[in-house]
């Protein structure tokens, strides 16, 4: 068997075991492909919130990834953003359930965005 | 000391002159009794059945129904000594001061006197009821917090309030009025309990000025009418419940074509009940269990039984416009996948811990806007004693339940706020909220109180607009209704009743 063969299939069964790798640790911490909102959607469980987000999108329509985000970092993030939303009693409904606004638009981004 | 009579006992013909004749040995008809037993006054009790459920007697209120399915008009009261007492569930609540006012936003709202009229007798009504110390929205936190943490809510529109529970004297049922008070009774040297004894009619004078007689018939074994007696009363005190009242008075037309207090259509109109829709929102406490006075009755220190309830704040319902509502946890549920997600991502987003959320079912007991046409018909049909017997055009509105929402949706709120908690509202189109209904059995409004004849059957005193010798008791005359329960609010307003009668009938 020639050298060049042995390195490539090396390098094939390398490659091979590192995606194999990277899907079994998906047991332990999901992963996700890049988007712009990473930032936005680093904070929260995005398989539980994307869930959440399916309920919430029902009801938003005209939901805009963009303008979400947006509103979300100018707020400093979900845990301010939250609590704002519910002291001025901006809250909606995703299922049912009474949440701030800014929790269902950040499920319902981390829904848009679930693989 | 008198002793009760058992008018089959009695020979036909009979004719009884009381100076106060009270038609129902209900809580608001024994009430009554007791509140003049200590005045020189002759009071006859009439009680259709006797001291035990008889099939035969219970069978006298069945009826017809059309509308919003209702519960059988013979399902929600009981015709024997003690009434709806023999099986109630012992909830207690004195209603809100906004519950007497005229609430522009719900038509027909207002009672023609303050809570400040009733408080003086709620002492007395509480103790009737036997629902220990006075607990309610005074001190309720505090003697509840001795068993257990009462759930924090951020500043808003709902406030956790206090149900107490009657519970008779060494039983563990709340108080039944017939066994409890019977030896009361006997004991009053003035009042004379008439068993077996129904009012078939409410005669008037010739010329309607006033109530001559009372014609009173016993069911014999057969089921038939058995003898026929006489009561002539110098004032008659109708107590029967807000069905039965209704029945006699339409029934009783000879004088009054309508019926008796019937001049302006109003009486068996304005019917309500509590609402009682389960499972009406799932509440999550982030912390884990909640205290055990919120699922269940729990003894306090002080002896009082008490339960924890949410209820919109006075301010709140005048600005939302909302109608009175009272929401208890019930069980312990299970969430759903979107629950559970619904949990941690607001959980995280507000940075608290839930890990050990547990979740429970609410329940709630809705004040139901006043409705004319929510009303009580007499029917073709007659009963074994020859009265034509009621049906009920039942209706439920989805403002009633929209308005409650609103309610839900602020508390939900509050527990965000407080960061302890999040709630789902599980109802939202009328299939949803009718599936798991239920009632209280609060028969209400039908004889309503208003000072103008034009729209009430009866004064603020319960004397029916032009017949001055003729009363009712009960929650019949409530004008608009509260979501408390309304035994032992309308204790206190027969114990008023009971001080004009003194004062009227000395």
């Amino acid at each position: 068997m020639k050298r060049r063969t042995i390195v490539a299939g090396l390098g094939v069964a390398g490659a091979a075991a590192a995606a194999g790798l990277y899907r079994f640790t998906d047991l332990f911490v999901k992963h996700y492909p890049p988007t712009p909102y990473d930032d936005v959607l680093a904070v929260i469980d995005r398989e539980q919130a994307s869930r959440l987000g399916r309920a919430a999108l029902r009801t938003m329509p005209d939901f805009d990834v963009a303008k979400t985000a947006a509103r979300l970092r100018a707020a400093g993030g979900i845990s301010g953003a939250a609590a704002q939303d519910v002291e001025q009693e901006r809250m909606t409904e995703a299922d049912g359930w009474v949440v701030p606004q800014s929790v269902a638009l950040i499920a319902a981004l981390a829904a848009k965005f679930q693989p | 000391m008198s002793a009760y009579i058992d008018a089959r006992t009695l020979p036909g013909g009979t004719v009884l002159s009381p100076d106060i004749a009270i038609v129902g040995g209900g809580p608001a008809g024994i009430s009554l009794a007791l509140a003049l037993a200590d005045t020189k006054l002759n009071v006859l009790l009439l009680e259709s059945g006797g001291r035990d459920f008889d099939s035969n007697i219970q069978s006298l209120y069945a009826g017809a129904a059309s509308g919003v399915p209702y519960a059988a008009l013979d399902a929600g009261r009981l015709r024997f000594l003690g009434g709806g007492t023999n099986h109630w569930g012992g909830w207690c609540r004195p209603m809100d001061e906004i519950d007497f006012e005229a609430r522009d936003w719900i038509a027909h709202s207002g009672w023609p006197f303050p809570r400040k009229a009733l408080e003086p007798y709620f002492p007395r009504a509480q103790t009737l009821v036997e629902a220990g110390a006075w607990t309610y929205d005074g001190s309720g936190d505090a003697i509840a917090s001795a068993k257990g943490p009462v759930l924090p809510l951020g500043k808003g529109g709902v406030y956790t309030s206090w149900f107490q529970f009657s519970k008779m004297r060494g039983d563990v049922l709340p108080t039944q009025f017939g066994k409890r008070y019977e030896e009361n009774l006997r004991r009053a040297a003035h009042v004379t309990p008439l068993l077996h004894a129904n009012v078939t009619a409410i005669r008037l004078a010739p010329d309607a000025s006033r109530v001559d007689h009372l014609d009173v018939a016993t069911l014999n074994a057969s089921g038939g009418i058995g003898t026929r007696l006489t009561v002539k009363p110098r004032v008659t005190v109708l107590a029967c419940g807000g069905m039965e009242n209704v029945r006699l008075l339409l029934a009783s037309n000879d004088v009054m074509k309508p019926g008796l207090g019937n001049q302006n259509g109003l009486v068996g109109r304005f019917f309500a009940d509590n609402p009682i829709p389960r499972d009406v929102a799932t509440l999550v406490s982030f912390s884990g269990a909640l205290a055990p006075f919120y699922a269940s009755n729990l003894a306090m220190d002080n002896g009082a039984i008490l339960r924890a309830t949410f209820a919109p704040t006075a301010e709140f319902r005048r600005a939302r416009k909302l109608a009175g509502s009272l929401s208890t946890v019930e069980q312990p549920v299970t969430l759903d996948e979107t629950g559970t997600a619904a949990v941690v991502t607001t959980a995280i987003a507000l940075g608290v811990d839930a890990s050990r959320a547990r979740a429970y079912s609410l329940g709630c007991g809705i004040e139901l806007k006043p409705d004319p046409d929510r009303r009580l018909t007499l029917t073709g049909e007659r009963d074994a004693l020859g009265l034509p017997r009621l049906k009920l055009h039942m209706t439920l509105s989805d403002e009633d339940f929209a308005r409650f929402r609103l309610t839900l949706a602020e508390l939900g709120r509050q527990l965000l706020a407080s960061k302890a908690g999040m709630l789902r509202i599980n109802c939202s189109t009328r299939e949803e909220w009718l599936k798991n209904m239920d009632w209280g059995h609060h028969h209400l409004g039908t004889t309503r109180m208003h000072v103008d004849p034009k729209q009430g059957v009866v004064n603020a005193d319960g004397q029916v607009h032009g017949v001055p010798n003729l009363y009712i008791a009960g929650s019949g005359v409530f004008p608009s209704y509260s979501a408390s329960n309304p035994t032992m609010n309308l204790v206190a307003l027969t114990l008023r009743l009971g001080d004009h009668l003194k004062k009227v009938a000395a």
